[in-house]
Parts: C-alpha cells; structure tokens; sequence
C-alpha cells in the first residue's frame, strides 16, 4: 500500500520536474524554438497515452481509436471556441471548450462501448479502429456556418451554407476548422496532464478500480463475486475516452488549423506504442515514452523516415519479450543465475 | 438497369472482401486470434505483382503464382516468428497487440521500399466484358473473373476441408487443440498450414482488388482488411460458408450505399453493420457460440 | 424453509447429457456434500447453479425465491457464492484486494468520491480494510494480505478463493473441491475452517470433494452423481457404505 503511494507521488514528481526544468530552459533561452514549439504536443500524447494505458493495462481491453476519441474532442471544442469567440472571455470559454471535448468524446465511446464491450476483447480493436477512420470521413463531410439567423449546415460545400454577408464559416468540410484561437499553453498542458494523471491514478486505487482490475485478471470470477462486467469495463472505457477528448482540445486549441488528417490509423498506433513501451498498466512508463518518442525523432532529423518502423520492430519485440512465456522462463533463469553468482561472490 | 449493374459491382467486391475474410476467418477459427497484419499482406501481394510485371515484364499469371508463393512465405514466417510464441501468454492483449505490431510494421516497409504516392494498377485481366440489353449493362471481364475465382475458392476450399486429411486436422484443431494433439495431429504444421493458405489467398485478393480499383499504396490493404474481418463477423466467425457470404452481403451493401446516398457515409454504413450484428447476432449468421471452460 | 431446492435440472452439450433429473435439497445450515466420480457432471451442476450455464430444464430455488436463469451477477447478489475447481483468483492484486473487490457492493462510494478522494472515500476504505482483514484472519492469510495473490502457496490460494467467496455476504456458499492439492495437515486444517465458516458466518455449504476423510468429517448428508444421474443420497455414514456408489467409484 504505502509502495503504491510512494509510486504515485515519484509519477507527480516527475512531471513537476519536467515542467520546471523546461520552464528554466525557456527562460534562459537555451531551448530551441523547434522543441518549444513540442511542449504542448508532448503533454497532448502524454496525455493521450495515459488514458490509453487506463483501458490497455487496467481494463485489459484493446482500444485502436484513441485518435478518433481525441478528433471528435477537437473538433467539438474548436466548434464551441469559434462559436462563441466573440461571446465569451477567453478564460472561461476554454474551460468550456475543455468540458465540452471531454463530453462529447465520452458520449461517442459511451454509445461504441455499449454494444461492443459485452463481447470478446478482439471486437473492441476492430470496432474502435473502423471508429476512427470513419469518424474522420464523416467529420470531413460536414460543412457548418453561422450567421445571424442561426447555425446553417450542409455535407455539400460552404458555399451551400448560404449564409449571409456577415456570416462566418466554422467547419469547411476537409479543410477543417480554422482560425481557432492559440489558448493552449505549456503551463495548461501540464496542468491537463497532471489532472489526467490524478484522475487515473486514483481511479485505479478505488472501489470502481479494484473492480475494473477484477474483470480484467479473471472475468468468470468477477462475476461469481458479483460484478457487473458491462458496467465496469465501460466506466474504464468512457473515461479513456473522455481523457483522449481533452488531449484533442489541446490540439485544436494549439494548431490555427484543425485538419482531420492527423487524427489517423497512425496516431492511434502511435499512442498504442508509447504504453507498450512504457509498459503496460504502467502509467509513469507511459508518460516517459510519450515525451521521449515524440522528442528524439524529431531532434534527430534523420530518423524520421525509419521513425515508424523502428517503432513496429520495437512495438513486435517489446511484446515478444514481456510477455512470450519462453521469453519469461529465459528471463527467470537469468535472474537467478545472476542471483547465485552474486550469493557465490559474496 | 443501374441497379442490376450496381448490384454485380457489389457482388465483385465482396466476392473480393469474401476472400479476404476467408483467410481471417480460418486463422480465427484454428488460431483463436485476430490476424491484424492479414490486410496487409494483400498490400504486399499486389506490389509483387505490380513490380514483377512492371520492372520485371512476367507474364501475368506467373505473376500472381510468385505472389501468391511469397505472400504463402510471408504468412508462415509472421505466425512463426511473432506470434507462435505468444500463443500462450498469461494475456490475450498480447498476440492482438503483436499482429498491429506487424501490420504496422508491414505498411512501414512498403512504404520506404515503395514510397507513399499511390502507384496505378495496370490492367492485366484480358477476359471481354460482356454487354447484356442492348449494352445498357456492361460486365466488365475484372467482375467476370472476379466472381469465377471467388466460387472455385470457395469450392476447393470446402473440398480441402472436408475431404483431404490436412483439412480435417484443422477441424479438428479448430475444435480443441489439446485433443487434436493427443489424436497425432501436428498442431504446430496444422496452424502453420492455415497461415499459409489464408495468406496466398490474400495474394490474389490483392491482385483482383487493385484490378477493379487501380491505384495502390502501402495502406491499400488496411480498410479492406477492416471490412472483411466485419464480413467474417457478419457471417459468423470460424465458418467458411459464413465468411462468402458476409463478404458479398457487405460488398452489396457497400456499393449500393455508395450510390444512392454517399461515396463517404458507404464506409460508414459498413460500420454501422458490424456494431448491428454485435448487438443482434454477435455470433454472426452461421457462427457458434464459443464458450469458455469453468 | 430449504436453503437450496433443485428440481429437475437438466442440460446437454451437443447430444451429451452432462445433467439430467438432477434434485437436490438443502436444510439450512446444512453442511452438504456433492460426490461422485470424474466426469459424473459435479461442477456442471456448480455452473448450472451459479448461472454460468443456462439449464435447459428444471428449478433452482434459493431459500423459496426461484432463481432459474438468472446471470452469474444477480444469482451471486441473490446470494450465492463459490469457488473453482481450477483456481481463479485476481492474480496480479493483492491478497487484500482479491478480498476487498468482492466487497465492491457491499461498501458503497461513488467513483467520483473515488477519484476526487472525498471524505466518504476514506470512511469506506477503512470499513473495507477492517471487513476484509477480518475475513482473512479467519483464514489465516491477514498476514500476507500485501503480498500478490499469485505468489501464494498453493494451499493458500483455495483458502483465499474461499475469504473472497465470503466477503460477498453469501446464503450459500458452493465449494468446488476445497482440499485438492493439499496435504493431510492442511486438510484437517480447512475442514475446522469451513465448520467454523458455516457457524460463525451463519451460511449453508454445499462442496464437492474427492477426499473421503474431508467428506466423511464435515458433511452431513450426500448426494452421489453418476453419469449425470443422481445415484443415491442420503445421511454420510449410510451413503458412502451402500454397495453401488462403492461399484461406481471402484468399477465392478
């Protein structure tokens, strides 16, 4: 119990520590514009791989649409900023703007979750994985304005919106959404992450949390003891999602143009590698591989083309390693002969 | 008239998707696992057969056997090196987790070996189409071939399973490894074998795929792939009667959505159909229930 | 009234008839025994009442109230507990944990109280605590309760299976084959510990077990099963002495 805190507390240390020492290196100067201009991207799939790790290592689900969840947060957010931009005070209207992108990317994975999580774990990856390549053909379809007589839609083109002369487009179909104020900082990226990780952190180290871990290490005895499958594995899966929506708010609210080309099959595979590699159900891991993979390659230009696939070859033999039960038998003997060695030097 | 002929467009491609879910729904059915990276290896098998006909001028047909032989390779050594290993991890995350692992890995090797632009698939099938009242219906020689290949498939591969001993042994397999390996049967070779056949089939799925649809990238296979694991499901995962008509059934659905209401939202209506059947019918059309030991 | 009134339950797997006609009824309190020969249904008849299998015919009826279909889920809430012949604990928690994820609905918070670590959080955390070790002291496992489930001994992990079965506040309590795997010392052991269960938890036990010394110890009455098909059953002592249970344990 009190390894568990203390490992909690080593997690919220770490990102303060992140945060301070890049906050001296921005006041210093002696930070390059290129890895400033990473800061929030960092906290985003830091963010992003967190709430992965909750469905992966804690529910033991596999989720392949983390970035359709945190598309749909963006879009639903920089829809609601650009709306009421002239409307409301910035402070406020972000907080919103946060709210918002957390809802509505829990009611998608809450109405995906329902049919999908009573079954196999299989029929969650495939289903989540159509889910975010399909929620960027639709989301491309839509084109939105508004004007004074109200909000105009169509999946034709913005000209069809016929809004009148002080009418503003807000969603122009493929081109996305533009113009959306620069509200995202470092400072509230953390802050995002922190919150992310507390959220997690004391879930798991709960009622519901226990549960969750249940079903996930033995589903037939969850049961005999009274659980209900459906429900926990769902409150995992709506809050993973929700989580993803507020890392989608950091995007659209970081980026002037909100493009539904980001938000593909890759990121959600991207996010997926960060908490293999950080260990599954390991949540410090997971927010150390984030911030490491997403800096070094793009410090280290020349990687970028093999960048994908050292990640496969890493993704394939991270698996074999941890979890091959040779590989865990191969591990075993080392470590005991390691320990006798010692016990003989000694 | 234009229904009829959507209707056959729609029967070609999901004789296509047909296929495809073969190759997935044998490996689930024997190996109990979701062969993510199968999409993929279509991928692979239509740039053999675009670069050997291309680069190198074979014939075409020579072409499709290379294909099919390396794409046989391709699937053999995937099961063997990543996921024979995992077969019996504490977790079932760990193979499913793996399979991205190399479907990712695959469409990243085609991509720096052939780059991301979308190459043009040539037209290699030199069947006539056919023209049916007064040439208000054209059947193009691709759907043609496409169909007959899909039923001589369909036929030989209901042949081999029931009939030849190899295919009884998956049967078997598919029914509970551990008796089947106190029967003599190799359970290893047998497992190995349905690799082997779902991926040369996927060899030609990516021929007659980038036939009818001509333009190819390193991610050609993956929606395919995802539509005809849907397919598999529709028609009840582990069932080969099930996963033809799954696939055509999807394949109408698709083009006909794509018609009469919208080239994006089709994809769309697909989805829809998987999330349907999970809720109504998760065991599919000719699936069984598959329940866990206590 | 009966702790437990079975009528007629019957199911086939495929043409097999694993259960069939199968009665069965239960005093309350009754330390009850469910016997018989590898593969006569036993455990069949366990997930047939625990709800994992859907009985194709027959009634099960859990102190008057029909229970007969119900899922895993309401039956446990209804009040049936049990443990497994291969044993299924949450491996990668800790022995506590195992304890106090049964008592999920028991203590009650809401996950927003959870996450945020409201005052009724810790309130009900610490009853948990206090529940659950208790629960274990009777096991004798309070001492290991931050250790991995998975790490326990053998012996230990039945014993556990059985603390978490109880957590959840059981009428009935279904124990599939407490002893295997255990040795004469501890068997003795754990038949003083389901006696003392029975007593001080005020429930009814219904196990199956091979050990004869366990089964003649502690149970009170028996029903033997054979091919499916209750044989006989009837007070301990009469039952184990009749000729054809001997025969269809032995062979002829």
């Amino acid at each position: 119990m009190k390894k568990k805190i203390s490992n909690n507390m080593i997690t919220y240390g770490m990102i303060l520590l992140f945060y301070v020492i890049m906050q001296v290196m921005i006041s210093t100067g002696s930070i390059s514009s290129l890895l400033q201009g990473l800061l929030v991207p960092l906290c985003m799939y830091a963010i992003a791989a967190v709430s992965l790790n909750l469905v992966v290592g804690f529910s033991g689900e596999l989720s392949l649409g983390q970035a359709g969840f945190m598309c749909v947060g963006a879009y639903a957010s920089a829809f609601f900023t650009k709306l009421t931009e002239e409307t409301l005070p910035e402070g406020p209207r972000f907080l919103i703007a946060i709210l918002i992108g957390a809802v509505v990317a829990a009611i998608f994975g809450f109405l995906i979750g329902i049919p999908v999580l009573r079954l196999r774990g299989d029929y969650l990856a495939i289903v989540t994985l159509a889910f975010g390549e399909i929620i960027k053909n639709l989301v491309s379809v839509f084109h939105v304005g508004v004007d004074k007589s109200g909000i105009h839609f169509s999946v034709k083109d913005a000209a069809s919106l016929n809004l009148d002369e002080e009418g503003r487009v807000l969603i122009d179909g493929p081109l996305g959404i533009t113009g959306t104020p620069k509200n995202a900082n470092f400072t509230i990226g953390i802050i995002l992450l922190f919150l992310t990780v507390f959220i997690v952190l004391n879930l798991v180290n709960s009622r519901s949390g226990r549960a969750i871990t249940a079903i996930r290490d033995n589903r037939i005895a969850a049961e005999s003891i009274g659980l209900n499958v459906t429900k926990y594995k769902l409150m995992a899966f709506v809050i993973s999602t929700a989580l993803a929506g507020v890392a989608g708010v950091l995007y659209s609210h970081n980026l002037s143009t909100l493009n539904v080309k980001f938000f593909n099959y890759n990121t959600s595979i991207l996010i997926l590698v960060f908490v293999v590699l950080g260990g599954i159900g390991n949540v410090k891991g997971s927010i150390i591989a984030a911030i490491l993979l997403t800096a070094l390659p793009e410090l280290l230009r020349e990687l970028q083309d093999y960048r994908m696939l050292i990640y496969a070859i890493l993704l394939i033999g991270m698996m074999l390693f941890n979890w091959a039960p040779s590989a865990i038998a191969f591990r075993e003997r080392v470590k005991d002969k390691f320990k006798s060695n010692k016990k003989e030097a000694a | 008239m234009s229904f009829i002929s959507y209707l056959i467009n729609g029967i070609s491609l999901g004789s296509i998707y047909a296929i495809i879910a073969l190759g997935y729904t044998m490996v689930y059915g024997i190996a109990k696992m979701l062969n993510f990276a199968h999409g993929d290896v279509i991928m692979i098998g239509a740039f053999v057969v675009l670069n050997m006909v291309t680069l190198a001028g074979v014939n075409p047909i020579i072409a499709v056997l290379i294909s099919m032989a390396v794409c046989t390779l391709l699937g053999m050594a995937i099961e063997k090196i990543a996921y024979k290993p995992l077969r019996n991890a504490s977790s079932p995350l760990a193979v499913l987790i793996t399979a991205i692992g190399v479907s990712y890995f695959l469409q990243n090797l085609a991509l720096i070996i052939f780059g991301a632009d979308a190459k043009s698939f040539p037209n290699l099938i030199t069947l006539p189409s056919i023209s049916l009242a007064d040439g208000k219906l054209v059947i193009t020689g691709t759907t043609i071939a496409t169909i007959i290949t899909c039923v001589i498939i369909l036929l030989g591969l209901t042949f081999f399973v029931n009939k030849t001993k190899q295919g009884r042994a998956m049967k078997a397999v598919s029914e509970d490894k551990g008796a089947a390996m106190l029967m003599g049967i190799n359970v290893n070779a047998t497992i190995s074998l349905t690799f082997a056949i779902g991926s040369g089939l996927a060899a030609i799925a990516g021929f007659l795929l980038c036939s009818a649809y001509p333009s190819l990238t390193p991610y050609t296979g993956a929606m395919p792939g995802i539509k005809a694991f849907t397919a598999a499901v529709f028609g009840g995962i582990g069932s080969i009667p099930g996963a033809m008509i799954g696939g055509i059934l999807l394949g109408v659905i698709e083009i006909l959505g794509k018609a009469y209401i919208s080239s994006q939202v089709a994809d769309a209506i697909v989805f829809a159909v998987l999330i349907i059947v999970l809720l109504v019918k998760p065991t599919g059309l000719f699936g069984k229930n598959i329940q866990e030991k206590v | 009234m009966k702790a437990l009134e079975v009528k007629n339950l019957c199911i086939s797997f495929g043409g097999l008839r694993a259960v069939q006609g199968f009665d069965l009824s239960i005093e309350k309190g009754a330390l009850y025994g469910l016997i018989g020969p590898n593969g006569a249904g036993k455990t069949t008849v366990f997930n047939l009442l625990t709800g994992v299998y859907k009985p194709d015919e027959g009634i099960v009826k859990l102190e008057g109230k029909d229970i007969t279909g119900l899922k895993t889920t309401a039956i446990n809430r209804a009040g049936v507990a049990r443990t497994f012949q291969n044993i299924r604990l949450f491996k990668d928690m800790s022995v506590l944990d195992n304890v106090k994820a049964a008592l999920t609905d028991i203590y009650k918070y809401s996950t927003f109280a959870g996450i945020f670590r409201l005052p009724s959080y810790f309130k009900t955390e610490k009853l948990m605590n206090e529940k659950a070790t208790e629960i274990l002291e009777v096991f004798d496992l309070d001492k290991e309760k931050n250790i991995l489930a998975s790490n326990l001994p053998y012996g230990k992990q039945r014993k556990l299976e059985i603390a978490r079965a109880l957590a959840t506040n059981p009428k009935l309590l279904l124990l599939d084959e407490p002893a295997a795997g255990m040795n004469p010392n501890e068997t003795i052991e754990l038949m003083n510990t389901i006696r003392f269960v029975r007593d001080h938890f005020d429930i009814t036990v219904l196990l199956i077990e091979h050990d004869m010394k366990l089964v003649s110890g502690i149970c009170e009455e028996l029903t033997v099963l054979n091919f499916g098909e209750v044989l006989t059953k009837g007070k301990t002592s009469k039952v184990l002495n009749e000729p054809a249970v001997i025969t269809a344990y032995l062979g002829e």
